[in-house]
């Protein structure tokens, strides 16, 4: 990519959502940047402030746009025209930082949920339909029909284009999280190990921006952290051969310190606001475990207790599946098979996490035979590849041992 | 923009002993709505229905039509009245929306009205 190319790239998401705010109008604010960029692209002498100059490049082609919308055709060919893109202002104007509002708008609550970062991908990051539709295992048409579908509401339902009131945003940044946070699972799953964490990564890019642009929102910090901390480590999730690596067996040097190191800072800036959350637990829970790189061992009293704090606030399974496993490296593996035995695994919408956790504790408690049945029942659920060679390496070893 | 508002509940809620009382109480919470749209300055109105068991079908099979006794849907959340509400925004309608009362299973659901392009 040029240096002109880059700095367009990084300008994208300032500039269009100053535009949509301006133009109230997605498709107009996408069209026109495109517009805008191609015309800079063109440019011999790249402007000194990109951003600016497309800002600028931008709002004449909305304007344009907007009158041929209105008046005759005849009458406005002429009046678009005399457009030139060389008598565009050289002088910078501030461009005023729209960003949160385009958040708010694209994780609406009222937009379907797998629509909304669908739609933020596309509008605010500037992402290729084809390249959204590939993240999220859909294809192209599907999705770009969905994201149609989501302008055309946000248009014609009047979805707002001004920033919710403070009282709305309880709910509001709720949605923004939860829409993150399924996006983001949903492509840290995906890259199960397979190397193809660039979903997690465009979310994450969208986590930190809401971090940056609400830093007295503590759950916000929490959520940029743990998305941080799980990026962090992407590269020591898999080994050489694609096989999973646990988080507690990986080899720490291939860890990210430097996003450990914001990871930790936004934490920190997190608890001088005393309004704990689920986000800041989880992530405080992945900042204990990052903790071994430093400590070499992993404290596992302190995990159950934080673990605790997340069933009280966010009870699902998944917590106790994990709970349970942090208890059985204070407690033993018995002990954790008992907090296992307590869940119904017929009931559990994805019960391969449960099956895994209860073939690493029966082998712990040197329950051979009833591990590799637990291990059979996981590799049956349909892992991704790095986990189901992670199963299977576990099932010879078990023979093996024998 | 005018949001409309399509009231759909149970109905049955409304059936047993204290019947009445449940009515009652459902009425005053529209009651108190209506004041708070009055204050509000935004232009709106709304209709309560008679119950679904009033209602007469046209149904239209090929463009033939034929009357039906009874309401459209077959659910059990009956269209029971409707407001309208000229809003800013969603936001706004859906503020409103959430204050009116369903005491018991429901739905509200928030519709734009149509806008011809001038």
């Amino acid at each position: 990519m040029s240096e002109v190319a880059y700095a367009i790239a990084n300008a994208r998401p300032r500039v269009v959502a100053a535009l949509a705010v301006h133009c109230r109008d997605l498709d107009l604010a996408e069209d026109a940047f495109a517009d805008a960029a191609a015309k800079c692209l063109e440019q011999v002498d790249p402007p000194r402030s990109i951003a600016a100059w497309l800002m600028t490049a931008a709002k004449r082609k909305v304007v344009d746009t907007i009158r041929r919308q209105r008046a005759e055709a005849r009458a406005i060919e002429g009046a678009a025209q005399t457009t030139e893109m060389a008598d565009i202002l050289t002088l910078p104007e501030p461009i005023a930082d729209e960003r949160l509002r385009l958040i708010f708008i694209c994780c609406h609550p009222a937009l379907a949920i797998e629509a909304r970062v669908a739609l933020a991908l596309k509008v605010i990051c500037g992402l290729p339909v084809a390249e959204i539709a590939r993240l999220f295992l859909t294809s192209e048409q599907t999705m770009f029909q969905r994201i149609t579908r989501a302008k055309r509401k946000v248009r014609d339902a009047g979805i707002a284009f001004e920033l919710p009131a403070r009282k709305a945003w309880a709910e509001r940044l709720d949605a923004v999280l939860l829409t993150l946070e399924l996006a983001y699972t949903a492509g840290y799953q995906d890259a199960g190990g397979e190397r193809d964490g660039e979903l997690s990564g465009e979310v994450a890019r969208l986590a930190m921006m809401v971090a940056e642009l609400l830093p007295k929102e503590p759950e916000a910090l929490g959520l940029a952290a743990l998305v941080l901390l799980a990026n962090a480590r992407e590269n020591a999730r898999v080994d050489d051969d694609g096989v999973m690596v646990p988080l507690s067996q990986q080899d720490v040097t291939a860890w990210d310190f430097e996003a450990i190191e914001q990871a930790r800072l936004w934490l920190d800036l997190a608890a001088q606001d005393q309004r704990t959350g689920p986000y800041q637990v989880m992530a405080a829970i992945q900042l204990t475990h990052v903790r071994r790189a430093f400590d070499r061992q992993t404290d596992y009293a302190v995990i159950t207790t934080l673990y605790d704090a997340l069933f009280a606030m966010r009870p699902g399974p998944m917590v106790v599946i994990n709970r349970a496993m942090a208890l059985s490296k204070v407690q033993g593996a018995e002990r954790g098979l008992e907090e296992l035995e307590s869940m119904d695994a017929e009931q559990l919408k994805n019960a391969r996490p449960y099956y895994a956790a209860r073939a690493e504790l029966l082998t712990q408690a040197g329950r051979s035979a009833e591990a590799a049945s637990a291990l059979d029942m996981a590799i049956k659920l349909d892992p991704p590849r790095a986990e189901r060679l992670f199963l299977e390496r576990k099932k010879s070893a078990l023979f093996a041992e024998d | 923009m005018q949001y409309m508002m399509l009231i759909h509940e149970d109905e049955t809620y409304y059936a047993g002993d204290d019947a009445a009382q449940k009515m009652e109480a459902t009425i005053a919470g529209h009651m108190k709505l209506i004041e708070e749209l009055s204050a509000s300055g935004l232009a709106w109105s709304g209709e309560r229905l008679q119950g679904n068991e009033t209602a007469t079908t046209i149904r239209y099979k090929a463009g033939e039509s034929a009357l039906h006794d009874g309401p459209y849907a077959e659910t059990h959340e009956e269209l029971g009245g409707f407001y309208i509400v000229d809003a800013p925004d969603l936001d706004t309608a859906i503020e409103w929306a959430r204050k009116i009362p369903v005491p018991g299973d429901g739905a509200v659901e928030v519709r734009p009205v149509w806008v011809e392009e001038q």
